[in-house]
């Protein structure tokens, strides 16, 4: 920017131009050396997400692959299984209950996403409507859930659900997730950001909180609660701790527990549980493709706050 | 962070202001009882699947018990915690227990940040896609995923043998090899927990004011300045939250695959913390050593999880 006043009085329209034009350059030489230094070029960014998606599909295509193929060629390694077939399902279909295991897997989610998210929009209506004495103390508790691992609560609870003589049932699985402590503190984010003054105005035409609740609050936080609803089913479905204890022995009750005794019994026939497990993995990938963007967008807003 | 979110509601108080407008309920308005009727419920069901199972657990851990109902509960003092703590498997499972959260966190942390960092050119759909790929097998059922792995592994006509066989390397039966097994557990949840740490880190990168490495740059700031002033301390809350986020579950993760594919072994190369608390109480039939380890464990998770909270409020860089 050295050269640009030449004659600074006569001319001041013409050095105003110049020194925004030098600076201009000046910015896009900076801005052109520092893409050389932090900015990858776009190929770059296509190679390495095409080499990552591609470690992160493989295994699933993989498992589909051995599925499909003709069960004499299941430990074959062409990468397309031609020619196609059936048989290595019929032998599921053959074997254990796979559709009662799928559709008592499905209730079992179904109820306990249900349940959390009913018991999840009450407790952080309460959070984060009101103040009231003891608020902060109470919300303790639910962060404070966060560090309690589940292996050191897990065998009180067990002998619990022994008592009420739930060992070995669906109900046994879902009665201790009805609550889940997380559910609350998402629910409270989304619900502390809800416009105050549709509250308010709801107040003002005589509505009690139960109402401004089902009609006001809850209405105008679909998607939200969509997303977390999905979510937690998600979360439900693929949760293998609880009811690996609740099941210890050979069941065919849940998709987790019977494919795990499939897994011991069939051996090495990898055809009949490749198409077993992927016929576990199938709805949630079909809530997936359907609703991709409510999971994404669920699982990493959880993620950030 | 979610753990320190105190910050004040805007929606706070609208209830109980609003209440304040008509006289008959005056009353309330100091004391409100709806709230803790909304919160009960949930509070509840903490009390009854937390907390009591966690005093409960703190409680058998003096006592010697072999859960079965019609035995009874012998007091024991503090012998369960002395022949916990010198337990050799114990041991081993804090080192695994180690190796495994360290081996995590490059597949939920460092990994992520590069790739983030790398393919921060590419935009629009194709990222969008690429991401719906990565992060396919986050939701993946654990048991699928330890059944396609141990398939893909295995050292008769699994793929990975087979491929690398081609290269010649033998790396023969993974899963049963006493250096090999923890590997191939770190590299299968690793898997899996490598799309959310994409996706997360992503939007947080996403969620950088741009400005901010663009002043710098006029400033003369090279790009390696900028990753590691502006860029690196902005995504630290998300960095810390991951951090925290695979101390708190790795545990919870690897629980599965050690379950199915090895059940800790060989020769205990592989089980951890949380398996060895199952193995103890599930296995052996021994509560009162379960409940003791599961308090020492509750205690010092909960001091390295308040430790990382604190040192993430005095580390971390809020862009506000």
């Amino acid at each position: 920017m050295a050269f640009v006043p030449v004659a600074d009085i006569t001319l001041p329209v013409r050095t105003t131009a110049t020194t925004i034009r030098s600076q201009d350059r000046a910015r896009t030489t900076v801005k052109t050396a520092s893409r050389r230094h932090i900015r990858v070029p776009a190929v770059v960014g296509h190679i390495v997400l095409i080499v990552v998606a591609f470690a992160s599909i493989f295994p699933i295509y993989w498992m589909f692959a051995t599925a499909f193929r003709e069960p004499v060629d299941a430990s074959a390694q062409t990468i397309f299984p031609w020619p196609l077939s059936l048989d290595s399902f019929t032998t599921v279909w053959q074997q254990i209950p796979i559709l009662s295991m799928i559709g008592n897997t499905f209730v079992m989610a179904l109820s306990v996403a249900a349940c959390q998210l009913v018991i999840a929009i009450l407790a952080a209506y309460g959070f984060s409507m009101w103040q009231f004495p003891g608020k902060n103390v109470l919300f303790l508790f639910f962060i404070g859930s966060w560090l309690v691992p589940f292996q050191v609560t897990m065998i009180p609870n067990y002998v619990l659900i022994s008592q009420l003589g739930l060992l070995g049932t669906i109900a046994g699985v879902i009665v201790p997730n009805i609550c889940s402590a997380f559910a609350v503190m998402l629910m409270r984010q989304h619900m502390q950001s809800f416009p105050r003054e549709l509250i308010d105005a709801a107040h003002m035409d005589g509505r009690n909180s139960w109402g401004i609740l089902l009609r006001v609050v809850l209405p105008n936080m679909r998607p939200a609660l969509a997303a977390l609803g999905i979510m937690l089913f998600i979360e439900a479905w693929n949760n293998y701790l609880w009811p690996a204890l609740i099941f210890q022995h050979q069941s065919n009750a849940l998709v987790q527990v019977g494919i795990r005794s499939f897994l011991g019994s069939e051996g090495d026939n990898w055809g009949a549980i490749m198409a077993a497990s992927g016929l576990a993995c199938l709805p949630i990938f079909l809530i997936y493709l359907f609703l991709q963007r409510y999971i994404v967008d669920g699982f990493v807003r959880s993620g950030l706050r | 962070m979610f753990v320190t979110d105190v910050r004040p509601a805007p929606a706070a108080e609208a209830l109980s202001n609003a209440a304040g407008v008509s006289p008959t309920r005056r009353r309330r308005r100091r004391v409100p009882i709806a709230p803790y009727l909304y919160v009960l419920p949930a509070l509840i069901l903490l009390g009854i699947w937390i907390y009591r199972p966690l005093v409960q657990t703190f409680q058998l851990s003096f006592y010697s018990w072999n859960l079965l109902p019609t035995q009874p509960l012998t007091p024991v003092g503090l012998q369960n915690y002395v022949s916990v703590v010198s337990s050799q498997q114990l041991r081993d499972a804090l080192v695994n227990t180690g190796i495994y959260i360290a081996a995590f966190l490059v597949f939920s942390v460092v990994l992520p940040i590069a790739i983030a960092l790398l393919s921060r050119q590419v935009g629009g759909r194709a990222k969008t896609a690429y991401q719906a790929i990565i992060f396919v097998p986050f939701l993946v059922t654990p048991v699928a995923a330890a059944a396609v792995w141990r398939w893909l592994l295995s050292d008769s006509g699994g793929a990975i043998p087979t491929v690398l066989g081609n290269f010649g390397i033998d790396i023969g039966d993974v899963l049963r090899s006493p250096s090999g097994a923890i590997w191939a557990i770190i590299l299968i949840v690793g898997w899996q927990m490598l799309g959310f740490g994409v996706l997360v880190v992503s939007a947080g990168i996403a969620g950088i004011n741009p400005d901010y490495a663009h002043a710098a740059s006029i400033d003369g700031a090279g790009g390696w300045t900028i990753l590691r002033r502006i860029t690196l301390p902005l995504l630290s809350p998300t960095i810390v939250f991951l951090v925290l986020m695979t101390i708190l579950l790795s545990a919870q993760w690897t629980y599965p695959m050690i379950d199915i594919l090895t059940q800790g072994g060989p020769s205990d190369s592989t089980t951890n913390l949380y398996y060895l608390l199952y193995q103890i109480g599930f296995q052996n039939f021994d509560a009162g050593s379960a409940g003791a380890a599961g308090t020492l464990f509750f205690i010092a998770f909960s001091l390295l999880a308040l430790g990382l909270v604190t040192l993430s409020d005095r580390l971390s860089f809020y862009d506000n």
